[in-house]
């Protein structure tokens, strides 16, 4: 049955809803083979809201994920970045509007049929102490997985490459417990690389980690940009390795999407004063644009 | 990719593991057979010790007495009742005569080892599920309203409509059912949160504790009193088989569906953001379970009443001992529930006997209570944080 499913998911990536996706690489730039099999992530008109809160912090925003590309969300604290992933993400239901992958609304969507489309790395994850990382990787095998499966020769393949890209081999039978904050994030990653969806969220995943591990995990990402169609969305705190990673991004305040573009149409001296309300120096390098902030500006 | 290798090598160590391979974890093994020896003591004490004495192996002989072992009427009529086995087998005459000491340990004293077994089990189990459902180590299986539902049923029962206690064991389990499903609906709001259930089950819990204080005034009779409270504490005493009968089909079908359960609830561990976007459908599992959970506790309450501390100890002490792998705990809980609800009914049955020389027995819930206090204790002082899983 296992393996039906992974066939399964396979199949509906390479042939798509029919037409949509050859009408889109067609219709985008010839960025070869890649865009082809990938997979469409929309949310149209969005209003996001948590229950207790009076106002929506998105409010009828529409936003486009390139498919098999990195799309990156920048924007200052309570921007509502992370509100509008965690809505593509189905963790908040929207109060209008709709998110569509592959042009298939995901609430009408079996709730595993959408977890093997779609993956997310929250940006806090809780798990017992004593499970292994081994353990944990394997948890991201349960929407390929019936009631009562065991584990077939899919899921271990999954697994075996899911801790491959995260380089987390050396971690496989230590206990989560014992783990770094980076090294933790690893396994997460890993976790979420083993339910092999065709769309990838990431919820801040470099934030409190130490530059070794920021490295590894831009990395990793860089690996799914260049070698796979996985279609990622990314919310980045820091905007110098937004610029670097994505092949898009977009720029939001205030829950309103101010700019969308390639990366160096994005970062810019002017978006930077009205998006993040500092002065700074963006210098074009060859590892992308180099931020300078200068001051903070009051007005 | 360092590549074929390392998949194969992975592939092939799951596949050894295979359906049943994490049984052999040394430390789960340990503990159940650890477990088993309490078992096994704690029933030769209770078989031996009594007003009719007998010496270890007089009790040995009687357990092991082939005139029961080796005859199927026998048997059957233990487990399933004398009518039951003679229209089973068809057969018409008497049953063999057995010896008296035979006799007391079968009629008497074994089946509520048999008991207590279940009641462990049940307990474990249900507050295994109950902590993994709640992602709160203090969650017991009384935490959602259970207790207290069972508990004002039996003494609506006891005081008010006597002549139903006949039912009582069923109207209690019933009771603690309904009042879960109260604490569900108040806890439901677009969904439902660990919190929330707990607070729910805290509201739903005072007011029929009060209202369940309120009855013990129009309890004219110090009989009933003292059934009430046999009752809302916990007592094996005067159990027989008839109650290893009544337990016995919930206690196998709560722990195949636990056993069918522990993928899930080992997922609830890893929160329900995690859970959600793996594909879990979170307020269905969450519901199932937890009628799981409230199956075994009302199986429990049914036989023995409201034994407290079981339930919130036994998958405490399991997950210390062998992680926090649910398939395991679950496991583990099979086999330490019993040996803490065995070693605890020896002191409820002989422990006033042995300290004031009286010839009368407590209820067990007295006994897990002044073990599971002590225990608790410890584990604060010995643990930085306790409380979320």
């Amino acid at each position: 049955m296992s393996t039906e499913h992974a066939d399964t998911t396979r199949t509906e990536t390479t042939n798509g809803p029919d037409g949509s996706n050859d009408a889109d690489a067609s219709a985008g730039p010839a960025d070869g083979s890649a865009a082809t099999d990938a997979t469409d992530l929309d949310g149209e008109d969005l209003v996001l809201g948590y229950p207790n809160a009076p106002e929506p912090v998105i409010d009828g925003e529409s936003i486009a994920a390139e498919p098999g590309a990195v799309t990156a969300l920048v924007g200052p604290n309570g921007s509502g970045k992370s509100t509008l992933l965690k809505g593509l993400a189905t963790q908040i239901a929207p109060e209008d509007g709709s998110v569509l992958v592959d042009g298939e609304d995901v609430h009408a969507m079996d709730a595993k049929a959408l977890a093997r489309k779609l993956g997310l790395l929250s940006q806090e994850s809780t798990s017992p102490n004593s499970i292994t990382v081994e353990d944990l990787v394997y948890h991201g095998r349960y929407p390929h997985r019936g009631f009562f499966e065991r584990t077939t020769e899919a899921d271990a393949v999954a697994v075996e490459e899911a801790i491959e890209l995260a380089g987390c081999g050396h971690l496989r039978d230590r206990e989560v417990g014992s783990l770094s904050g980076g090294q933790k994030q690893l396994a997460w990653i890993a976790m979420v690389l083993a339910q092999d969806t065709d769309v990838l969220l990431l919820d801040e995943p470099t934030t409190f980690l130490d530059m070794h591990h920021q490295m590894e995990v831009m990395e990793i990402i860089e690996t799914l940009r260049d070698e796979s169609d996985v279609t990622v969305v990314v919310v980045l705190h820091d905007i110098e390795q937004a610029a670097r990673l994505a092949d898009r991004m977009v720029a939001l305040k205030d829950g309103e999407i101010r700019a969308r573009g390639a990366p160096e149409e994005i970062v810019t001296e002017e978006l930077l004063a009205d998006v993040f309300r500092v002065d700074a120096d963006v210098v074009q390098t060859e590892n992308g644009p180099r931020v300078t902030p200068l001051r903070a500006r009051h007005e | 990719m360092s590549g074929e290798g390392s998949i194969a090598a992975g592939a092939a160590r799951r596949r050894e593991d295979g359906r049943i391979g994490w049984l052999f974890d040394p430390k789960l093994v340990t503990v159940a057979l650890a477990s088993v020896a309490v078992v096994v003591a704690g029933g030769l004490v209770q078989v031996s010790f009594g007003a009719y004495s007998m010496t270890v192996g007089e009790a040995w002989r009687a357990v092991l007495d082939p005139a029961v072992l080796l005859d199927v009427h026998w048997l059957l009529s233990f487990l399933l009742g004398e009518g039951a086995m003679r229209s089973l087998t068809g057969f018409q005459g008497e049953l063999p005569e057995l010896a008296h000491g035979t006799l007391i340990v079968w009629n008497i004293r074994l089946p509520r080892v048999f008991v207590a077994a279940l009641v462990g089990m049940n307990l474990g189990i249900s507050g295994a599920i109950f902590q993994a459902v709640t992602r709160n180590e203090l969650a017991s299986p009384f935490i959602l309203g259970v207790s207290s539902g069972a508990g004002l049923m039996i003494l609506l029962t006891l005081v008010v409509f006597g002549g139903l206690s006949a039912f009582l064991p069923l109207i209690a389990a019933l009771g603690g059912a309904v009042a879960f499903l109260i604490v569900y609906a108040i806890a439901w709001k677009n969904g439902t949160s660990p919190v929330r259930l707990v607070l729910a089950g805290v509201i739903v819990g005072t007011v029929f504790n009060s209202l369940q204080t309120g009855l013990f005034f129009f309890a004219d009779d110090i009989g009933v009193v003292q059934s009430a409270i046999q009752w809302t504490t916990g007592s094996l005493t005067g159990t027989d088989w008839d109650q290893v009968r009544m337990a016995l089909p919930w206690t196998v079908v709560a722990v195949a569906l636990s056993l069918a359960g522990s993928r899930q609830l080992n997922l609830l561990l890893l929160g329900e953001q995690t859970a959600k976007s793996l594909g879990m459908s979170i307020e269905k599992v969450r519901f199932a379970l937890s009628g799981v959970a409230v199956l075994a506790a009302a199986a429990s309450i049914a036989v023995a009443g409201i034994v407290s501390f079981v339930g919130l100890i036994v998958p405490h002490m399991v997950r210390n001992l062998v992680g926090s792998d649910y398939k395991r705990v679950i496991v583990g809980c099979l086999f330490v529930g019993p040996a803490l609800m065995v070693a605890a009914d020896v002191g409820a049955r002989l422990g006033m006997g042995v300290i004031t020389g009286a010839d009368s027995q407590i209820p067990v819930g007295i006994v897990t209570g002044l073990i599971g206090g002590p225990y608790f204790l410890y584990l604060m002082r010995r643990q930085q944080n306790m409380g979320e899983l």
